[in-house]
């Protein structure tokens, strides 16, 4: 599967507002250190303000302008603290759990069929060759790391899937600090895959009523 | 609505809590807004509901637009997104509210959002490279949250061609946006 599209989707999909807790966390991340996603969120969101525009009306029955003027003019101080801080304070602090040496794990407990986690790798350290039972997103928030496909640096996503298998290793000056997401639901692959994944997770979104 | 004339609304409203102005900017957006909520498969009612906070939003936030970051339809429409957003996480009893993380990134972004004229220019090109039927996609699938198989049945088009044309779609945002 394309890394691109899948990217794009993610993109798309927290800008139409159709992810939960988890993965939202985790592209607003996204959008804050990488430019060019901040780039195309915001060309995506523009269009969605382009078909507000455009909308049909519906007109509400009780509503007049009168009912919505009773807010004071309240410039709201500036929120000045990135997601992952505001949702996981300072990273130091947390109760990091030591998987082998060298390589630390924090899972965040968010009420999401998606699993949310912090990893922290130490200097040089590398994981074992592995693949992956479903799809994973990995996020660089510090430092870099790389593996058989690439090198990725803060801002930068890897996707995993179960096709891949590869062994990272962490940047031998500064380690490396990511966020990732799992997918517990069920994963299709093939040439449709994302699309079954996403209508998956649409249904899953309004299953609740 | 005329951008100068959205933009000369929005600054009465901010200088002077004009209420006239905005009562301009309820009459052209609220409708609208509602009929999102609706389209999103949001009942009446609360559709109403949602619609009284967007608009009381937009009146009580007004400082936090900024007309060259964004035209207003783009701003009311984000709004109007984090408020079904939440919306949809309260009825599934969902504790997890992230206007405030959307909104530092509306605020934060300032460096890498796209300016409002280049918007224009982009916006233009895309409907330019896009055929009738992919902007009606895009509205149903990205704006109303239809599924593919309902974008097939209401189109009567089939769910393959649907797919492959979404992707493509994806595909091919990354050369406009360059």
């Amino acid at each position: 599967m394309n890394g691109t599209v899948v990217k794009n989707q993610l993109v798309f999909d927290f800008a139409s507002g159709l992810l939960g807790p988890a993965k939202s966390l985790f592209a607003s991340t996204y959008l804050q250190l990488n430019s060019n996603a901040s780039r195309i969120s915001s060309t995506f969101e523009n269009l969605l303000g382009e078909n507000l525009m455009d909308n049909e009306n519906i007109h509400p029955k009780n509503l007049k302008y009168t009912d919505c003027i009773k807010g004071e003019n309240s410039k709201s101080a500036l929120n000045t603290e990135d997601p992952v801080t505001r949702y996981f304070g300072n990273l130091n602090n947390l109760n990091w759990k030591q998987v082998y040496k060298g390589f630390k794990e924090y899972t965040a407990s968010i009420d999401d069929k998606d699993e949310l986690k912090l990893i922290k790798m130490d200097p040089g350290v590398s994981v074992p060759l592995h693949s992956h039972g479903g799809k994973e997103f990995i996020l660089v928030l510090e430092g870099s790391f790389c593996d058989e496909y690439g090198e990725y640096s803060k801002g930068d996503i890897q996707i995993n899937d179960q096709k891949i298998k590869h062994t990272p290793i962490a940047s031998r000056d500064t380690g490396c600090v990511c966020l990732s997401i799992t997918e517990k639901d069920v994963i299709f692959f093939g040439k449709y895959g994302s699309f079954l994944n996403l209508f998956t997770f649409i249904k899953s979104f309004f299953k609740s009523k | 609505m005329e951008k100068s004339h959205s933009n000369n609304l929005m600054s009465k409203i901010q200088k002077h809590r004009d209420e006239m102005a905005f009562s301009e900017i309820f009459d052209y957006f609220a409708p609208k807004v509602n009929a999102y909520f609706i389209q999103n498969s949001i009942k009446f009612e609360s559709s109403e509901e949602l619609t009284q906070e967007v608009l009381s939003t937009v009146w009580a936030k007004s400082d936090l637009y900024n007309s060259e970051k964004s035209a207003l339809s783009t701003w009311i429409f984000t709004i109007a997104r984090n408020k079904k957003i939440d919306f949809f996480r309260k009825n599934s009893k969902i504790d997890f509210k992230e206007e405030d993380i959307r909104e530092f990134l509306y605020q934060d972004r300032e460096v890498d959002l796209i300016k409002e004229n280049e918007a224009k220019k982009q916006i233009e090109r895309i409907n330019d490279e896009l055929d009738e039927q992919q902007k009606i996609m895009i509205k149903m699938n990205f704006f109303e949250n239809k599924s593919h198989k309902k974008i097939a049945d209401e189109l009567e088009i089939p769910l393959g061609t649907v797919k492959s044309k979404i992707r493509l779609i994806l595909t091919r945002m990354q050369k406009f946006l360059r």
